[in-house]
């Protein structure tokens, strides 16, 4: 890499400095996700409904003005239990989310700044995460682990290990060839001065986009576990397990499609969040 | 060039058995640290009605009451040898519990790979040539949001939609042709829609290329600069990313086999996690990794051949690697 690679990676830094006003559509995706996580903050003040007690009476019903999501067959407002089920959905993406990012960053890291037989190493460990189907791999993490949400979520984070510690690597070598890396190593910047000034900064602006998408499609991988029956048993409401208990009652088709819809447009914003940071930086 | 390729290929072959051999291990280590003994747990078990003097039996069988290394070493090398082990439920054979189901997830994975094939290139096509405000710019989003959908409700929706309001097909006949096709089409829908912005990105760049202006001057038809200039530079990506594909249709048939309530590899693994058949999962998630592997080795050997211009650096001669790099590819 030569002079062209540093001018692009400072020409980056000073555009990533000036606030741009966000399109329409990332607006819009900000305000769902501002939203969802006022859901899983502060359920009681989005609904009035008790997600748990139902009225046997009004079982079953269409969406309407009450039921905005309509009833289950309990006569619980289904709206109700998306709502309450959103902290559980959310937090469980989050830790696996941040499993991926320590693990795979540290990984990444570790071989990108290293190299050596170090870099060997971890490349065949990040093979063979790679080469076990993603979706299977959370399944055996789960089954070893035992069936919970919580150990669903750690299961989606280590199998999205793999995914970061390639993107990581990547940046760090990338960032480590720059000319003003050198230059800040020759002026006796130390590698630890390097590593938390220069590297990090520069690998954290493709790797929190990656976070963000990653983000959306843990959900969709909990809700999958969810759906198969690995995470926590009925009382909860994860948007999984609404959708799942949903498909015993396909002539209602609204317990499928409400719960299902949620999930959809919060996994379409994040996607679009995530599309908009790697634009932007 | 003769030798260089050699060299690669026998450093690739190398490390893709190396790949394996750890993914067995991995996998092995990761299921023996199971909650509870699997001995206790699925031999005991009530239903199972054995007696002590069986349990004994099969342990001994089964090599259980080694210490775990020596269980890895005798699993690894039986696995090396064909042997996949026997399983702890039924005291069948792996290898045959897996032929019995392997043909129906085959039809349905080679059906969904088809349906995802002439999807993304219908997509594509619509993307490429339809004028912007009649759907150019909808099927461009199209993918995104096909990767937005929880692949259940994929599943779901066209079991609502054709099996009951249409009525095409019947839940509790899953092999009928319907049942099949649509199963198929919800396990190639995510699939398409990666290929899709693979593709789409690779049009946009070829026709932006010179040659395709002069044919385009040339008075040559929409559609046939389309299949006969654009189609085939640009599909040469597309292997790579169906090789990637291959280990996610196998992930996903648990799914898309239990919402179609099919028989196969999928409701296989279902039963064994319940189950907690051990051996049945450490064979399946090492045959699937076996499967990834040698697809992607082919594919890595093919194409420095495909496409001269790929330097053979390392062991890396792709300019392709992960779906996340590549969508990050498609939008910079």
């Amino acid at each position: 890499m030569t002079i062209s690679s540093t001018k692009t990676l400072t020409r980056d830094r000073r555009r990533a400095g000036i606030a741009l006003p966000a399109p329409p559509g990332v607006i819009l995706s900000l305000l769902v996700i501002a939203v969802i996580i006022g859901w899983s903050l502060a359920p009681g003040l989005f609904t009035g409904f008790d997600p748990a007690i139902g009225i046997p009476a009004d079982k079953l019903q269409g969406p309407s003005a009450a039921h905005w999501f309509g009833t289950d067959h309990l006569g619980r407002d289904l709206l109700a239990r998306v709502i309450h089920g959103t902290a559980s959905s959310v937090s469980s993406a989050v830790i696996a989310v941040v499993i991926a990012l320590v693990l795979g960053g540290l990984i990444g890291l570790l071989a990108g700044f290293l190299g050596g037989w170090v870099e060997t190493v971890l490349a065949r460990l990040v093979d063979v995460l790679l080469a076990i189907p993603n979706f299977l791999l959370a399944v055996i993490i789960v089954t070893a682990l035992g069936f919970s949400t919580t150990n669903a979520a750690i299961a989606t984070g280590i199998s999205a290990v793999a995914v970061f510690a390639r993107v990581m690597r990547s940046e760090v070598i990338k960032t480590r060839s720059a000319t003003f890396v050198e230059a800040s190593f020759l002026s006796g910047g130390s590698r630890w001065h390097i590593l938390t000034r220069h590297v990090l900064p520069n690998a954290s602006r493709s790797v929190l986009p990656l976070a963000v998408l990653r983000f959306g499609q843990s959900i969709l991988v909990i809700a999958g576990l969810a759906f198969l029956g690995y995470g926590d048993p009925p009382p909860a409401s994860d948007w999984g397990l609404l959708i799942s208990i949903g498909k015993n009652y396909l002539k209602w088709p609204w317990l499928v499609y409400a719960p299902a819809l949620v999930t959809v447009v919060t996994v379409l914003s994040l996607n679009r969040i995530s599309r908009w940071l790697r634009k932007t930086d | 060039m003769q030798g260089a390729y050699l060299n690669y290929a026998a450093k690739r072959l190398l490390q893709a058995v190396v790949v394996v051999l750890l993914t067995y291990v991995f996998t092995f280590v990761v299921v023996s640290i199971l909650p509870g003994d699997p001995v206790t747990n699925v031999l005991r078990d009530p239903q199972n009605g054995f007696t002590e003097a069986e349990i004994a039996q099969i342990v001994a069988a089964q090599g259980l009451d080694k210490p775990i290394p020596v269980q890895l070493w005798n699993s690894l090398s039986g696995f090396l040898t064909g042997d996949l082990g026997v399983s702890l439920r039924s005291s069948r054979p792996v290898s045959d519990m897996i032929a019995e189901v392997l043909p129906s997830t085959l039809r349905l994975a080679g059906a969904a790979i088809a349906v995802a094939l002439v999807l993304a290139m219908a997509i594509a096509y619509g993307a490429r040539f339809l004028p912007h405000r009649y759907g150019g710019a909808a099927l461009r989003a199209l993918p995104s949001l096909f990767l937005s959908v929880p692949s259940f409700v994929i599943g779901l929706l066209l079991i609502h939609i054709f099996g009951f309001q249409l009525g095409l097909f019947m839940v509790i006949d899953p092999d009928s042709f319907w049942a099949t096709f649509f199963a198929a089409v919800a396990l190639g829908i995510p699939i398409s829609a990666q290929i899709a912005e693979v593709l789409m990105a690779n049009l946009d760049h070829e026709a932006s290329q010179d040659y395709a202006d002069v044919a385009r001057a040339r008075g040559l038809r929409q559609s046939r600069l389309f299949f006969r200039h654009l189609l085939k530079p640009s599909s040469l990506p597309v292997v790579t990313v169906i090789a990637l594909m291959v280990g996610e249709v196998l992930g996903n048939t648990l799914i898309t086999e239990t919402v179609f309530g099919r028989t196969g590899v999928g409701s296989l693994i279902q039963r064994s996690v319940v189950t907690q058949d051990l051996p049945v999962l450490q064979a399946i998630v090492s045959l699937a990794a076996l499967v990834f592997v040698v697809i992607n080795l082919i594919a890595d050997l093919i194409y420095p051949l495909l496409d001269p211009r790929v330097k053979l650096v390392g062991a890396a001669p792709r300019r392709v690697t992960t779906a996340d790099e590549l969508s990050g590819k498609v939008s910079a």
